[in-house]
């Protein structure tokens, strides 16, 4: 990878391919989410929370695998998914920050000029014949300022969900269907015991707060885990039979 | 009606009172209804701490976590650092390649299966065979490489290897003192005792001070140091001296700044053997604290002061080390009427295994625990709490001196004398026979008030080049179970050496981002 500051005069020959973003995601079985994308990425992938490795802090994110470096929804092309988080979507674009001349940091458009999203075949480029912004540009700047946006809620929930002790260590102890036993640790999800004893205050507050419906859509997103555990099921049957055709 | 014990009087606040507060409290502490036990420290703002005791055991993890402390805190304020264990250097020939570990990681697969054994004869055969300690654990890689016993990722109290801490002691009583009193309820009273005041039963009726008239209480709590103002001045209670056995009386205590703010921090404490003594050497965040404690009637301050420059190196020959008299031994007895000594009241052994602080945290423990009670039944505790602080005595001399008759020094007379029969206590001379013929193992130690696991017997013995006779042993038949442990530890010695963090870094992280409670 290697991010530069996006340039409309310098980077606008690139030819960008958006959909070779998914392949970017085929071995990561955590892919980070903002709070406001929780309702939609309910209704495919389990929300869990997990300790970013470089701060140990809490954010939310989409489990992809059973394992690290594990995607059960890629299909070989494809993310075979109803709902693709902005962090992919948003590729090959990031948001960097800059010292600026005040000393404050401030967001910065960057591109990743390594990603395999850059080829001759795209059909997409950042600006018009006109030197104007492409709606294809104007679509991943509303999407990176989503996420922006997004962190200030997300992190709030994840303050709120510590301070009333709401999330608590999952292990996932699977037993796939050839007998092989799966653990899957370092993921957090919402305590449901302490949640439903919260009193009456705290319920109110979270409701007032947009929280409510936020800790709702984790709960529920929770059943997805069944679909990952049938998807690696599948993979697994798959492979043996691969294998046993190669004897 | 019975005399129920309703309220604690603790005088002294050093990192006894105020520790043995804080665990009193997090058990007992007075709820507003009135349940629970008022605790009352008092402190002399003209008596100064003694402050040693940097290191600590895994213990102050479980203590700090009851007492609702947060470690991320801990490491703010304190200076802290980790501790995985200890480096012996120049214990055992006094080369300057001579060392072995005591790491806080247990033997893998530990007590069941007994790798002290094979490894023995192993190490019989093979010139190259590896150290103990880097046979059956991880630990001494990680070391090695200077690195942190766990990851940031990793929730408060909760480490991969087992860890301790260093700490500045003069810090961590100010922060214990505030979580005591903001967290705890624990009544703070700065003032000076003037005397003790005994009632007709011999019991302490109250204590009187300068500003605060007498203060009473139904138990007090001794946690004056050396003085030993309430056990030893009032109570009349002996000193039983231990030099006989340990020879050190004299330490020079010195704070040694890092080269540079980013210099690592070593992740365990170094011990370093000198002529008539050892030098303990322990990194904290800013400073290291280094110290050489030595035997009086075997050299001369000058000459030790000579050793422990010679160590700290030229550049620091402008320190001024601290003198502190030492004195080995304890009280006859720590529990006297309504009167218990926690701490140096109790009695001061050197800081060769850090056993100064886990004492205090254990004597705390078993004081909370055993209330509430009555003053009727007091007599009952007195004489648990004694046996069990006895023993628990005497074994940690019989395993200080096992450092030192290990050795084969014999530079000085301090080593040869230390190697005397006649200084050797019986237990210690009758378990050296035992471990002729087979490894440690829990069996030797089946109190409930143990101090050292088997394994850390394991690792001196063995670290110091003890030999067992292994040619009787029969068979066992654990054969495959004990390579397959070798070779564990060997993956996990390659797994940890790559995932763990420089110790310094992650310090720095704990302090930026903090660490989460789960």
């Amino acid at each position: 990878m290697h991010l530069v500051e996006l340039s409309r005069e310098e980077h606008s020959q690139l030819k960008i391919s958006p959909d070779l973003a998914e392949a970017s995601a085929a071995r990561q079985h955590l892919i980070p989410i903002v709070a406001s994308e929780f309702r939609k990425a309910a209704i495919q992938y389990p929300i869990v929370f997990a300790k970013n490795p470089e701060t140990g802090r809490f954010a939310p994110y989409v489990l992809n695998g059973l394992e690290p470096e594990e995607n059960l929804f890629w299909s070989g092309t494809k993310l075979d998914v109803a709902y693709v988080p902005l962090n992919i979507r948003r590729r090959p674009f990031f948001v960097g920050m800059a010292d600026t001349a005040s000393g404050a940091k401030d967001n910065v458009l960057c591109i990743d000029i390594e990603s395999p999203c850059l080829t001759a075949s795209g059909k997409n480029s950042i600006v018009d014949g006109d030197g104007s912004d492409s709606p294809y540009l104007k679509e991943i700047l509303s999407i990176l300022r989503e996420l922006i946006d997004g962190q200030q809620q997300t992190s709030s929930l994840i303050n709120t969900a510590l301070s009333l002790d709401l999330l608590c260590p999952i292990v996932l102890d699977i037993v796939l269907e050839d007998g092989k036993p799966l653990q899957v640790e370092g993921l957090y999800s919402i305590d449901e015991d302490r949640f439903r004893s919260l009193g009456k205050d705290k319920i109110e507050m979270l409701w007032n707060d947009g929280v409510m419906e936020l800790l709702y859509s984790v709960i529920i997103s929770t059943g997805q885990i069944f679909n990952l555990v049938r998807l690696r099921n599948e993979r697994e049957a798959l492979n043996r039979a691969w294998r046993d055709n190669e004897k | 009606m019975p005399h129920v014990i309703r309220s604690i009087c603790i005088v002294g606040g050093g990192t006894a009172g105020w520790l043995t507060a804080g665990i009193i409290a997090a058990r007992h502490r007075r709820s507003e209804d009135g349940h629970g036990i008022r605790i009352t420290l008092i402190e002399s703002d003209t008596i100064g701490t003694i402050g040693v005791g940097e290191g600590t055991w895994p213990t102050m993890r479980t203590t700090l976590k009851k007492m609702g402390v947060s470690e991320t805190d801990f490491f703010r304020e304190c200076n802290t650092s980790f501790k995985q264990g200890a480096r012996f250097a120049r214990w055992v020939t006094g080369d300057p390649s001579d060392f072995y570990y005591h790491p806080l990681v247990l033997p893998e697969g530990f007590p069941s299966l007994d790798l002290a054994s094979a490894w023995m004869e192993y190490a019989k055969k093979r010139q190259d065979a590896p150290s103990f300690s880097n046979a059956v654990s991880y630990q001494e890689a990680v070391c090695e490489l200077g690195l942190a016993p766990k990851l940031i990722t990793s929730p408060e109290y909760a480490g991969i290897a087992n860890y301790a801490y260093h700490l500045d002691a003069g810090r961590f009583v100010s922060f214990i003192r505030d979580h005591c009193v903001k967290r705890l309820g624990v009544h703070h009273v700065v003032d000076d005792v003037t005397s003790v005041i005994r009632s007709e039963s011999g019991d302490i009726a109250y204590v009187e001070t300068s500003k605060s008239g007498q203060l009473d209480g139904d138990l007090f709590i001794d946690c004056s140091g050396f003085r030993s103002l309430l056990l030893g001045e009032t109570m009349g209670v002996p000193f039983i001296d231990c030099s006989d056995v340990l020879f050190i009386d004299r330490a020079l205590a010195v704070q040694v700044p890092y080269d540079a703010e980013d210099s690592d921090i070593v992740p365990h404490t170094v011990s370093t053997a000198q002529k008539h003594g050892w030098i303990w050497d322990i990194g904290l965040q800013s400073r290291r604290g280094v110290g050489y404690v030595f035997s009086s009637s075997h050299t001369t301050a000058d000459a030790a002061l000579g050793e422990l420059q010679a160590y700290i190196g030229e550049k620091h020959r402008s320190l001024q080390p601290r003198e502190i008299k030492i004195h080995a031994g304890h009280r006859q007895t720590f529990w006297k009427g309504n009167c218990v000594a926690v701490g140096l009241a109790g009695g001061f052994l050197e800081p060769l295994e850090a056993s100064a602080l886990v004492l205090i945290e254990l004597s705390a423990e078993m004081i909370g625990g055993m209330l509430p009670a009555t003053r009727e039944t007091m007599h009952v505790l007195a004489k648990r709490f004694n046996e069990t602080t006895q023993y628990r005595w005497d074994r940690i001399i019989d395993f200080l001196k096992l450092h030192y008759i290990l050795s084969k020094r014999e530079d000085s007379q301090f080593w040869i004398d230390n190697r005397d029969p006649a200084s050797i206590p019986d237990s210690l001379k009758d378990q050296i026979e035992l471990w002729r013929y087979r490894a440690p193992g829990d069996q030797d130690f089946t109190s409930n008030a143990e101090m050292f696991p088997a394994a850390s017997y394991q690792y001196v013995l063995f670290g110091m080049g003890f030999r067992m006779d292994t040619s009787d042993r029969e068979p066992n038949g654990h054969a495959s179970a004990v390579q397959q442990a070798f070779a564990r530890n060997e993956s996990l010695k390659i797994k940890w050496t790559k995932a763990l963090p420089n110790n310094r870094s992650l310090i720095n992280k704990i302090k930026e981002f903090g660490l989460q409670r789960i």
